[in-house]
Order: structure tokens, then C-alpha cells, then sequence
């Protein structure tokens, strides 16, 4: 798999599910929390964090990292930021949920400003 | 019954932003640098959500109502720059500066990339995200310094 199918069949979903796990919208008739409703949401945020977790090792396979120190360190970021996504998703905490996704995306942005082309 | 309307409720809104599943992406691979736009209309909709907040704002021009879509930074960003949930609610007037998708069919709205918004008070404010590629117009503090 090259790293472009990786990013959209493997990461991206994984994100997504903890990025949708949390927040609200906001309209004249009130806020709406997308917080899960059900176990079956929550286990869906808890398959998203296990799949970051695993990120930090898939990415950092040596045919991929390449021996660049700045990609294994970026790879890194993954691991804590997924585990912290785990915990607050066994325990439903979609606050906390919120504020890990803020985190997950500024370590996407960290190395996608060095490493991707639009 | 009122849970039911709610439950309703929740996939129109669920469908409207995996429709707009932008999700993380470069500046330069869903908006144009060379379209700038100036809104000025009233918020009707803002989803609070990582890793872009988005507000849905009616902009009316020569008599004819249209709603953009305005991207903005995570919510964190936002409220570290002075956005709040409050401060942006629906019903404000704003301003906002930005830039248009390269898709510019307007449907079912127009789509734009906030670079930043200003407050019925006159408050400036920057609501984009820094290190995404948009250009450097003045709008990010970071870029200044």
C-alpha cells in the first residue's frame, strides 16, 4: 500500500472517528451534541484510537520511514495521542474527546507541512 | 416523540458534514488563492468540530440570499484567538475575509476558506489555521512575527 491509500483508507477513517466522536452544531434553536448515542458509536471511537496507536509503528516500517529522524518523530506523536483517545472513549468522555482531536490534528498538520503535496 | 424528531435531526446534520468530509487538507488543494471573497451576512449554523469549526452564513446581494460555507480552524484555535461559541452564535451580523473553493458552483452553497471575521463591535479577529498553505495576506498574527 503507498503512502496515499494508506493516508485515505487508513489513517483518515481512524481520525475521522475520533474528530466526529465530539463538538456540537450550533443553530437558533439550540446545540446539538455529536457526542455517540449508543455503545455501537463509542466502539467505533474506540476502533479509531486503536488503529492511531497502531499508526505510529505502520508508519514508521523502515521502508517508509526511510531513516528520516523528523518522520519517526512525527510517527510518534500518534502513539500517546491514540492512547489518550482510548481511555476517553472507554470511558465516553466526549469532551475530553474534543480536546484530542485538536491535538491529533495539529501532530497531521506538523508533518503533513513537510511531507505533503496539497 | 421528541427524541425521534431529535434522532432525525442529528443524521440531517451527520449527512451535511460527511457531504463536506473536507476533513484535513492543504489550503491550495480545496480553495483558491486567486478568489477572494468579502462576506458580510448573519450566521445561521455553526458546527463546532475539530479539526475545522465551520459557519454557515445568508449573505444577500442585490436582493438575492445565498449561504456560503465558511471554514475556519479548530474550535481551540478559535477560542485562543477570542471565538467563542457565544461570541459567534447564530443570528450575529459578520464580516469575513477569505477565499472561495476552486469549485465555485455554489451547490447546494458556497464554500470559502475564513481567513478573518469581524464582530458587530469591530473586532478583528483571525479564524483560520496557521501552516496550511493559504496565502500570507496579513490575516495570521503568526505570520507577522
Amino acid at each position: 500500500m503507498d503512502l496515499h491509500d494508506l493516508m485515505a483508507h487508513f489513517l483518515t477513517p481512524a481520525s475521522e472517528k475520533i474528530w466526529n466522536s465530539s463538538g456540537s452544531i450550533i443553530t437558533e434553536e439550540g446545540e446539538l451534541s455529536l457526542a455517540p448515542t449508543n455503545q455501537e458509536g463509542w466502539d467505533e471511537v474506540i476502533f479509531g484510537a486503536q488503529v492511531l496507536i497502531e499508526s505510529t509503528y505502520i508508519l514508521n516500517r523502515p521502508d517508509r520511514a526511510n531513516g528520516r529522524k523528523d518522520w519517526i518523530e512525527f510517527s510518534k506523536l500518534l502513539e500517546p495521542i491514540g492512547k489518550r483517545a482510548l481511555d476517553a472513549a472507554e470511558r465516553q468522555n466526549s469532551e475530553e474527546l474534543f480536546e484530542i482531536g485538536a491535538d491529533l490534528y495539529q501532530a497531521c498538520v506538523a508533518c503533513h507541512n513537510v511531507y505533503m503535496k496539497n | 416523540m421528541i427524541t425521534h424528531i431529535k434522532k432525525i435531526v442529528l443524521c440531517v446534520f451527520a449527512l451535511s458534514i460527511s457531504v463536506y468530509s473536507y476533513s484535513h487538507h492543504a489550503f491550495t488543494a480545496e480553495f483558491d488563492a486567486n478568489a477572494p471573497v468579502n462576506l458580510t451576512g448573519k450566521v445561521l449554523k455553526v458546527e463546532w468540530i475539530n479539526p475545522h469549526a465551520w459557519v454557515h452564513m445568508e449573505v444577500e446581494e442585490a436582493g438575492k440570499k445565498t449561504t456560503w460555507m465558511v471554514e475556519g480552524g479548530t474550535p481551540n484555535t478559535l477560542i485562543r484567538n477570542g471565538i467563542t461559541k457565544q461570541s459567534i452564535k447564530p443570528g450575529t451580523v459578520i464580516v469575513v475575509r477569505g477565499y472561495q473553493s476552486k469549485g465555485k458552483l455554489c451547490l447546494p452553497r458556497c464554500i470559502a476558506n475564513g481567513r478573518d471575521v469581524t464582530f458587530p463591535d469591530g473586532r478583528k479577529v483571525f479564524m483560520g489555521s496557521s501552516g496550511t498553505g493559504a496565502p500570507r495576506d496579513g490575516a495570521d498574527p503568526r505570520e507577522r512575527r
